[in-house]
């Protein structure tokens, strides 16, 4: 299959045929099937398509938080399978941001902690820290609600939270699994137009949706179905 | 963050679960403790109590215990053979039997001893003052312990009439003493009524003739010579009067604890086991529910980029912050259950009142912190392995769809 390419010639993830085959008792299931594609810096991407059709496996392994039955996965030209458990999760640390439908926010933590513990987790020096989390609660604009927990945010505030600590180790690739699945539509919009400007910042989104409204922001937009790249559109 | 305060952000946000965790270690590690103060506590109290008599070595004229084995004849001669042994330093012979004592229509019967101490003697003097084998004033002399002199309500000066009851079909005339002190016996059981006078008026008292009786000890205390020391001092006891048993304090204490204490230290080690294995389930259960809990938030984590290390650790930082804060509530806790079990153990027929049962030992507590840092491990090995092996990918899937 011919690769899914961006415009830029150094990608930051390059998938090379990556299939992703579960066991399981009724027999194995394929979510993935010899996909390749690269992601390039500052690229905006979606991967749209039904339920079911493998969009969050194929963003799993982009992410390397799962590795592909087959295939390969190269993250800033290093052989993700080959590298051991420990160096995946630094790379995820420091390069990768991952933003979930369900938030995932600590709820014992306030906004402020939950964006610095990323950080601390990267041992950044705490004065950097103070000064990174203050800059992107104001990013997201919730600086104002810095010190509240969890359970005291809309859920719209939460996404935006959930936001800022993705981007807490200025990560090259941000990736979102249905990131507006929980919101209503206007809360939806708000949260697409910073991933819209998160873009613009130069860092490279992956957004996985069955929202087609959200995934013609992209400029690019992966069709999925039975676990096939189907087509690929680019916005306009 | 540091993941210590990171863990107790977690624990915290379960306040009645970390409570339940705290009070459930709490209460085991408080049984746990008392355990392991029972298991050496015995021995370091009779250690305690054999040195605070004041004598480090013990003889009789056999192996067998005192009054049930026959007692030391020639006690005169054989007391200044063994005094003028150069790593001896001084030698009191005691005599051991019953008696009855009345004043004034009240009777009780006591352990009556005889003993002729010069320096050194195996009481306290409370009140009054100490008898004295050197004076005598005619009438026999008597000291009585806290115990009788409560029964009888006997003071110094008080007079009474004492039916020595020291060997088996004796009967002989009662013998007026009078009380001259009150004093503290360290051997003495709880309820013990007891009495002492100096060999010459517990020979007259028990009504012994100077061809048979008057010249015989029961036992023989006898301090060695602080150069010396108790091995040396046995030996030389040892080369001079072969027949005789003497034994060291050290002796006595290994002796007891292969035979007499070893029970308790078999009770505590199976009630220390069972404790630690109930505590260690607890915490097991509490991590492994919180765990389960948590996975979709776990999940989220490790795609963040934590490493599989760091959230097992996470596991491992609960489980000491349950354990550690059970713990230290658990060693007030155990002190005060000691206290409250010994004043019930010491009330036990035979056992002296001044013999606790569970003693304060360093070594204790340094076994019941390397017990509970056991605990910590292995109560937190199960969850820590699920949180490790826990598949990101699926588990991220699974909560949404949930």
């Amino acid at each position: 299959m011919r690769p899914a390419t961006g415009v830029g010639a150094f990608p930051i993830v390059e998938a090379r045929e990556i299939t992703r085959v579960f066991p399981m008792p009724a027999g194995p299931v394929t979510a993935v099937h010899g996909v390749s594609l690269r992601i390039n810096p500052a690229e905006y991407v979606a991967i749209w398509g039904p339920s079911g059709c493998g969009k969050s496996t194929l963003l799993h392994i982009l992410g390397c938080v799962d590795i592909p039955s087959s295939g390969s996965l190269l993250f800033e030209n290093r052989d993700v399978g080959a590298l051991p458990d420990a160096d995946r999760s630094d790379m995820r640390l420091r390069k990768i941001g991952f933003v979930f439908q369900r938030f995932f926010l600590l709820p014992m933590l306030t906004a402020w902690e939950n964006v610095e513990l990323p950080q601390a987790e990267a041992r950044i020096a705490r004065d950097e820290r103070r000064s990174r989390t203050a800059e992107l609660l104001a990013y997201v604009g919730l600086a104002h609600r810095a010190h509240h927990r969890p359970s005291q945010l809309s859920g719209g505030e939460m996404q935006r939270v959930a936001i800022a600590r993705a981007l807490a180790n200025r990560p090259v690739l941000l990736l979102a699994d249905e990131p507006t699945g929980e919101l209503d539509r206007a809360t939806g919009e708000q949260i697409a137009e910073l991933f819209d400007r998160v873009q613009r910042d130069g860092t490279a989104v992956v957004i996985v949706t069955h929202d087609q409204a959200i995934a013609s922001r992209a400029g690019r937009t992966l069709v999925m179905r039975d676990g096939r790249i189907e087509r690929e559109g680019t916005a306009g | 963050m540091s993941p210590l305060a990171f863990a107790l952000r977690g624990l915290v946000r379960q306040p009645g679960r970390a409570i339940l965790g705290i009070a459930g270690i709490a209460a085991t590690g408080a049984l746990l403790f008392d355990m392991l103060m029972l298991s050496q506590g015995l021995v370091v109290s009779m250690e305690q109590l054999l040195a605070s008599v004041g004598f480090d070595i013990r003889v009789t004229a056999t192996q067998a215990t005192p009054l049930t084995g026959p007692p030391i004849v020639g006690m005169a001669d054989t007391v200044a053979t063994l005094a003028a042994l150069p790593a001896i330093e001084e030698v009191v012979p005691l005599r051991l039997g019953e008696a009855q004592v009345d004043i004034g229509g009240r009777s009780r019967e006591v352990t009556f001893m005889g003993a002729d101490a010069a320096v050194r003697r195996p009481w306290t003097l409370l009140e009054g003052r100490d008898i004295d084998q050197r004076q005598d004033t005619g009438q026999p002399r008597l000291l009585v312990n806290q115990n009788l002199a409560r029964r009888l309500e006997l003071a110094p000066g008080a007079t009474v009439t004492l039916r020595g009851a020291c060997t088996a079909n004796s009967s002989v005339p009662p013998t007026v003493f009078r009380v001259d002190g009150i004093a503290e016996f360290p051997f003495d059981q709880a309820s013990q009524l007891t009495a002492i006078a100096t060999l010459r008026d517990f020979a007259r008292a028990c009504g012994d003739a100077p061809a048979d009786g008057a010249d015989q000890a029961d036992l023989l205390m006898i301090a060695s010579r602080p150069g010396d020391g108790p091995t040396a001092a046995v030996e030389a006891i040892r080369s001079v009067r072969p027949d005789l048993a003497a034994v060291t304090n050290e002796e006595l204490v290994a002796r007891f604890q292969q035979v007499e204490f070893s029970y308790f230290r078999q009770i505590s080690f199976v009630l220390a086991t069972i404790t630690m294995f109930f505590g260690l389930l607890l915490i097991t259960v509490l991590l492994s529910v919180s765990t389960n809990q948590r996975l979709g938030e776990i999940a989220a984590l490790r795609a963040l980029g934590f490493s599989r290390r760091r959230m097992a650790s996470d596991v491992l930082w609960r489980s000491a912050l349950l354990v550690g804060a059970g713990g230290a509530v658990a060693l007030p806790l155990g002190l005060a259950l000691a206290t409250w079990l010994d004043a019930l153990l010491q009330t036990m027929p035979g056992i002296p009142a001044n013999l606790r049962f569970f003693v304060f030992a360093p070594r204790a507590l340094i076994v019941y912190v390397a017990l509970l840092a056991v605990t910590i491990t292995v109560a937190a090995i199960y969850p820590m392995r699920t949180v490790a092996r826990l598949p990101i990918s699926s588990t991220l899937r699974t909560e949404v769809i949930g």
